[in-house]
């Protein structure tokens, strides 16, 4: 799994956004964050509150500079119908049919042919920022996701459950 | 329309899920009262005694066996009904891993993810059907199993032993010649192993009913010249110890 300071793997995938069919290419993303998200697959009971609450975040995460992408091994069309079962989702679902990207990123589970659900965020270099990786019965936090993205544009020292709003940590207080 | 009507047809698999009872008391009635009556007639030349000693065996073995089936499907129930009680808990506590369970137990018998997700989702509305449909898929309880009647199961197997019992004891009764009852008696027990066979494959629909009652009774016969060679063969320790 790829971990914070590795160069993220370019990518050039088929993906369904907004109800459209489109290719969406990493080199292309103008958005200073990139806020990857992986999740097993479409038409299933866990991971809709991931893809639908990631859609609900969209204005927070857009004002803080920060495309959102989801991933799985399904194909454009079914992440298309997925989308409209949950009402459209505002963002590109990419299309790792075969996996690809999931192995590029170190999160492919090979015994279940399916992405981890992991996230990754990519700063404007492309270079992986932060990364988890959750069980698959497990769902991340949203809210949280928000919070880390909202810590690492600050570029400065957070500590522990820094909000913003909330006084930064005193660079000469590393450790 | 016959074929279809759906409650009969559940009244009728409800019936039948009693086969098993019957079978095993009728085979068991008609094998052990069998090897009674041909052990017994060796050792014993009072006619009268063998078949007095034989419907004793009778009543002490359908005595027996409707206590073991009562007690065995009691048991088997009581431990269903837990296991579910607690699938219902899991259930209440998290319906998603229930749905996406059953979702994936559907898309592995053939239905297609989405159409998988869209059963459950349209099961979701009732928790109930849900629940029903996810134990009976999923983990095989349900049905027969949760609404079988220990009770009937052991009445069922006691009478299915008598009137198996009946079948060598009858004919050894009305023919007190040496011999003669005896071979009337055993005639009549692999008729009846046949003819148990052959219901049992015409209850299941087969084709293949001649089949079926060979085999039937094959088994069962191999089973009593099994267990006559084993007592041949230990025999001699019974002597050594005389």
């Amino acid at each position: 799994m790829l971990k914070p300071g590795d160069p993220a793997p370019d990518f050039d995938l088929p993906a369904a956004n907004a109800d459209r069919i489109e290719h969406v290419s990493l080199a292309k993303i103008s958005s200073e964050l990139i806020l990857l998200f992986f999740y097993p697959r479409d038409f299933s009971f866990i991971c809709p509150t991931e893809v639908t609450g990631f859609n609900n975040a969209r204005a927070q995460l857009s004002a803080e500079n920060t495309a959102i992408l989801g991933a799985s091994v399904d194909d454009a069309e079914s992440h298309r119908r997925w989308a409209r079962e949950l009402g459209g989702i505002g963002y590109p679902l990419l299309a790792d049919q075969d996996g690809k990207l999931a192995r590029a990123f170190g999160v492919f589970d090979e015994k279940e042919q399916v992405a981890l659900r992991a996230t990754f965020i990519l700063d404007r270099q492309r270079t992986v920022a932060f990364s988890l990786a959750c069980p698959l019965n497990v769902g991340r936090s949203v809210g949280e996701m928000i919070r880390l993205v909202s810590a690492l544009r600050s570029g400065q020292l957070c500590p522990a459950d820094w909000t913003p709003g909330v006084q930064f940590g005193r660079s000469d207080r590393k450790f | 329309m016959a074929d279809l009507d759906t409650t009969q047809r559940k009244r009728l698999l409800e019936r039948l899920s009693n086969v098993r009872e019957i079978v095993f008391g009728v085979q068991d009635g008609v094998l052990t009262t069998a090897g009674v009556l041909c052990g017994l007639s060796g050792a014993v030349s009072d006619h009268t005694q063998v078949v007095l000693a034989a419907l004793a065996s009778t009543a002490a073995g359908a005595l027996s066996m409707g206590a073991g089936a009562y007690l065995g499907s009691r048991a088997e129930t009581e431990v269903m009904r837990g296991e579910l009680k607690q699938v219902r808990a899991a259930a209440a506590a998290k319906p998603y891993v229930l749905q996406q369970g059953l979702l994936e137990q559907l898309a592995e018998e053939g239905l297609g993810r989405e159409a998988a997700y869209r059963v459950v989702k349209l099961l979701s509305s009732s928790p109930e059907a849900l629940l029903t449909t996810a134990t009976v898929k999923m983990f095989g309880l349900g049905g027969t199993v949760l609404g079988g009647n220990a009770a009937i199961d052991g009445v069922l197997m006691g009478i299915a032993f008598a009137v198996g019992a009946v079948v060598p004891l009858l004919p050894y009764i009305l023919f007190t010649a040496p011999y003669v009852g005896l071979a009337a008696a055993l005639a009549a027990t692999a008729l009846t192993l046949f003819g148990v066979g052959y219901l049992e494959g015409w209850l299941a629909h087969s084709e293949r009913r001649w089949p079926s009652g060979l085999r039937f009774l094959l088994i069962a016969m191999s089973a009593a010249a099994v267990g006559y060679l084993i007592g041949l063969a230990i025999s001699p320790l019974g002597a050594a110890a005389g």
